[in-house]
């Protein structure tokens, strides 16, 4: 069992790890955006968390990360739901057992995550559309002035999702090597795993 | 003869083809050389200089002044209420959206400069966004582009009115009220003030395009006149949606 110490330091380098990830779409640093879209760092730390989590952790961080986006962007539709599934399904892929941990599999894995959840997203917004009133927009705290037709969520989910992959599975390994690197400085004090 | 070329020849060639050069480019007014030393000056070429840049800028300030006087004049003897007050908060864009869904920035001035929530935001351009959120020294602004933004706009020339829908981009689409809407490629679009969000008389953009045979009615594609990727500063003008 590593020292308490030790354990509130990786605690804190965590935290801070997540709210640099959740900060970090609001910088735009040149070599960081493809046709106006920025990698989904949320989503890429959700991923980097889950993979030697159990499915339970995964879904926490998703929820916690989806809450604090909900929180710099608007709360509905809210990023929860699609960064809790994240969060699980990548939990349950048990990487270490199926797989070697490299680059090119966490980029895959971010790849394949990034589209599940923005077809999420935008299945969130489409029901929003077809179930939702002018009226019902008072009620829960919606930003905006009215929902957007089907053919804009789903044209914006088309450009949006392909430049997410890429840029968030470009930017993956660079992300998940230093936080697998202080997370492994807790295991090593905790012996096994 | 022979001997006498072989002595002779090359020079008497070499000055053949340096009269003729020289003078084809008299007889072009040396135009191959302009071009040359056109591209050859480029790496060293100037930007122009900021007093000047400055002199015209004065300029469009003053007569913008005067314009603004004699349009408050004109409103007073009309008794019509000027919609936007003359004095604006300029903010610089601190931060873009948060996620890849919604159409915001981040300013960088916030309730300590009275700015609330319902104010508009307009950059170089054009109207721009309103604000939906402040914090002390921040203030969220949901911009005109974002799916969700409706608009009520007038087309400057005809007066014909519809509503401008964002679609995520530069682009926006005006949809029209009448069936047979009077509008050209090319037309200013402003803020009608028929939405009680943005006051009227606002930029809004150009249309680009026209489609009269959409339903439930024909659609404009609209060219937003702020260059909202581009954006760095803008200003904020107090709002109060209950007046007209």
């Amino acid at each position: 069992m590593a020292a308490l110490s030790q354990r509130i330091l990786t605690g804190l380098g965590t935290a801070l790890s997540a709210l640099l990830c959740v900060l970090a779409p609001w910088l735009r640093w040149p070599g960081m955006e493809l046709l106006g879209v920025s990698p989904d760092w949320p989503l890429m730390w959700v991923v980097c968390w889950s993979l030697r989590r159990t499915p339970w952790q995964g879904t926490v961080a998703g929820l916690g990360m989806g809450m604090l986006q909900d929180g710099l962007s608007a709360p509905e539709p809210t990023h929860m739901m699609s960064l809790a599934v994240v969060g699980f399904l990548t939990a349950r892929l048990q990487k270490q057992r199926y797989m070697q941990e490299d680059f090119i599999s966490i980029a895959l894995i971010i790849f394949g995550m990034v589209v599940i959840a923005e077809t999420l997203r935008a299945l969130q917004w489409s029901l929003m559309t077809l179930f939702l009133s002018t009226w019902d927009l008072d009620l829960i705290s919606f930003s905006g002035d009215a929902l957007p037709s089907l053919s804009t969520i789903w044209a914006t989910h088309q450009r949006v999702t392909l430049s997410s992959a890429i840029l968030s599975s470009l930017w993956g390994p660079a992300l998940h090597l230093p936080l697998r690197t202080w997370w492994d400085r807790e295991r090593a004090g905790d012996g096994v795993e | 003869m022979g001997r006498w070329w072989l002595q002779h020849g090359v020079s008497l060639i070499l000055t053949g083809v340096v009269l003729g050069g020289a003078w084809g480019i008299r007889a072009t007014q040396g135009a191959w050389l302009a071009e040359a030393f056109y591209w050859l000056h480029l790496p060293w070429s100037q930007q122009p200089d900021p007093s000047l840049l400055a002199a015209a800028t004065q300029e469009l300030q003053v007569q913008v002044q005067e314009l603004q006087r004699q349009n408050q004049e004109l409103r007073k003897l009309l008794n019509v209420p000027s919609p936007l007050g003359s004095q604006a908060v300029v903010a610089t864009v601190i931060a873009r959206q948060a996620d890849h869904w919604w159409q915001q920035f981040t300013l960088n001035r916030g309730q300590k400069d009275n700015i609330m929530p319902g104010d508009v935001v307009a950059a170089p351009g054009g109207l721009v966004g309103r604000v939906e959120m402040v914090t002390p020294n921040t203030s969220r602004v949901i911009l005109i582009s974002d799916p969700s933004s409706r608009v009520g706009v007038v087309v400057s020339r005809t007066r014909e009115m519809g509503i401008l829908r964002g679609q995520g981009s530069q682009e926006a689409i005006l949809e029209f009220f009448s069936k047979d809407p009077q509008v050209q490629v090319g037309d200013a679009v402003l803020t009608s003030g028929l939405s009680s969000f943005y006051p009227a008389g606002m930029m809004v953009g150009i249309v680009r395009a026209v489609n009269l045979n959409t339903s439930p009615a024909p659609q404009a594609i609209v060219e937003l006149s702020a260059p909202l990727g581009m954006v760095e500063w803008s200003l904020v003008y107090r709002y109060d949606q209950g007046r007209t």
